[in-house]
């Protein structure tokens, strides 16, 4: 069974973003992690390897440091890793890196594709559709388990109005979602192992690729300017007995902010 | 004029929230006489929801086929994308739905066409359009544009206005998306509905939400007795979910739902940023904390600094006599 799983590499949530003063870009500390939701993906194919046997491949599409998170993929467990480094891939849109990232997987073999539903900083969630569609594979999205058997697998997604349970024939692409499974911490032999890995990067040269097709020139969708969310006027404190200060609420919700 | 598709969704026998919501915008924009809009509804469409979109836009088409039965994200994705390239629609938007954002992905690529997921708000009038799409769990917005149609915008529920219904009754056409059943490999085996008259979190208007501060599972039933008397919806931070108080289903922030209700009541929750990231463009949000240096009360229009214990059910009961419940 060949998997591979993508992650990305994303700012630590308690990272600190800013804007430019034209509201070109973003200024972010350079804090990492792996994307939480990747996690669950990685681990779900590290399940399926030490069941079923085979292959685990990250890949990742990302600047030089992105390493740091094959490196922990690796440490995790992964049998090997490549990173998708040129300055032409940044900063594209879902389309640019999905587009990207499914002409170096076309390179591969696999049987199973595994990522996460959605990375926790773009906020997209559509890099594991696309990919499966630029493929011609079927997906199943933010799946909360997955067997494979004969061929197939069988995957369940928490739905709004309960669950559902699919089918579909491999190869596959697979969404993760919390409630997978628990992400397992590296154990030394595998941090010592991946510190030495040699991770190869490849290029758009690499996969025949030009710049008009990847990255910022690809992508379909562009970025006018950022900007800061309003900031809320400062917290109204309701003084006072708890009582007094329930029924206060009351009033102001019902009659002030008309919201019940 | 430009013809947007609006994709329109039903939960159960109700036409869903955030479709009535995009059906009123697209009535709106053509108004303006800049667009016309066409409502769209994929696979099996019940009676009452039909009347209802007929009431809120000029036209409404039934994409019928048989695997449109049963949710796949191959089969709506190529039963849309077909019936798009026909019609010659400049823009497909829908609700930031959870089957949506699955599937609306893959009809970008069917049709070379951007997208732009989960926005919370359009400039339709601006050369070229412009939409806001919360980014960093809605730390940072980004305004984006595409330079070229079709494109494919995904809007979060509660952002855009309901409107009011026409006098008429649009028009009623049905489309045979023709999907050749062998071409998929995905097929619902087994489905369980549990939850199905419960609002969702993503599209509730109200929400009471708790945390550690509640100190027990059991203890939620003061959540519960509030969210049922105002309609609303219960949520729950990370913390309690893990501990297993809730289900998964409740949680709100990163790893959870995006929830933006009109009205979101916070009772026993620090404010962890992943909290944060997942209710902070709620419109009305009432804290309640024992303590007053909770991060929560920076992201609060109203506090209380006290004991939920006592706060909550004295909500409750000053609800109940004002409502005359």
């Amino acid at each position: 069974m060949n998997i591979i799983v993508l992650i990305k590499q994303i700012p630590d949530s308690e990272a600190l973003v800013t804007i430019s003063e034209d509201g070109a870009m973003l200024n972010i500390e350079q804090k990492f992690a792996m994307n939480l939701f990747d996690e669950y993906a990685l681990e779900e194919a590290l399940r399926i390897k030490e069941k079923h046997r085979g292959k685990v491949k990250a890949i990742t599409l990302g600047s030089g440091k992105a390493v740091e998170a094959l490196r922990t993929g690796i440490a995790m467990g992964a049998d090997e890793a490549m990173l998708l480094e040129d300055e032409v891939f940044l900063d594209g849109d879902g389309y640019a890196t999905a587009f990207v990232l499914s002409k170096a997987i076309a390179k591969e073999p696999f049987d199973i594709i595994l990522c996460g539903r959605q990375a926790i900083d773009d906020d997209r969630g559509e890099v594991g559709q696309m990919v499966a569609q630029l493929l011609g594979l079927p997906h199943v999205g933010s799946i909360v388990k997955l067997d494979i058997a004969d061929g197939a697998a069988v995957a369940e997604v928490a739905v709004e109005s309960g669950k559902e349970v699919v089918k579909v024939q491999l190869p596959a692409v697979f969404t993760a979602q919390k409630g997978l499974n628990e992400p397992r911490v590296p154990l030394i032999v595998g941090v010592m192992k991946a510190m030495k890995a040699q991770i190869p990067r490849v290029t758009a040269a690499d996969l025949g690729l030009t710049a008009v097709q990847t990255g910022k020139q690809g992508s379909k969708v562009k970025v006018v300017k950022y900007s800061l969310p309003k900031k809320t006027s400062a917290v109204q404190f309701l003084s006072g007995e708890p009582r007094e200060a329930a029924i206060e609420a009351v009033r102001i919700l019902m009659d002030v902010e008309r919201v019940i | 004029m430009d013809k947007v598709l609006i994709l329109v969704e039903a939960k159960g026998d109700e036409l869903r929230k955030v479709s009535l919501e995009l059906l009123s915008e697209g009535l709106r924009l053509a108004e303006g006489g800049r667009f016309s809009s066409e409502a769209l509804f994929l696979g099996k469409l019940p009676g009452k929801v039909k009347e209802k979109i007929l009431h809120y836009t000029e036209k409404l088409v039934h994409v019928t086929d048989p695997v449109l039965e049963n949710y796949t994200a191959e089969g709506h994705a190529l039963a849309l994308a077909g019936y798009a390239r026909k019609s010659g629609a400049k823009m497909i938007l829908s609700g930031a739905t959870q089957s949506a954002r699955d599937f609306l992905p893959r009809v970008a690529v069917l049709l070379q066409a951007g997208i732009a997921s989960d926005v919370t708000g359009a400039n339709w009038l601006e050369n070229p359009m412009t939409f806001i799409r919360p980014m960093y769990g809605g730390r940072v917005l980004s305004e984006v544009t595409f330079p070229a149609y079709p494109a494919i915008v995904t809007v979060r529920p509660n952002h855009f206005g309901l409107g009011a219904p026409l006098a008429t009754k649009g028009e009623f056409t049905e489309f045979q998306a023709g999907i050749i059943s062998e071409q998929l490999k995905t097929s619902v085996i087994q489905k369980e509905e549990t939850a199905r008259d419960k609002v969702d979190l993503t599209e509730a208007d109200r929400i009471v939400a708790g945390g550690r501060g509640l100190k027990a599972a059991e203890n939620f039933k003061i959540i519960e007795d509030l969210a049922e008397l105002i309609g609303a919806t219960v949520g729950a931070t990370r913390s309690v979910v893990d501990a297993k108080w809730r289900d998964q289903a409740d949680q709100i922030g990163k790893s959870g739902k995006t929830v933006s209700p009109n009205l979101y009541i916070g009772a026993g929750i620090s404010g962890a940023i992943h909290h944060i990231m997942g209710m902070d463009t709620s419109k009305v949000v009432l804290a309640i904390n024992s303590d007053p240096n909770a991060i929560i009360f920076k992201y609060a229009n109203y506090g209380i600094v006290g004991d939920l214990f006592e706060t909550l059910p004295a909500m409750t009961e000053e609800l109940k006599k004002r409502l005359g419940k």
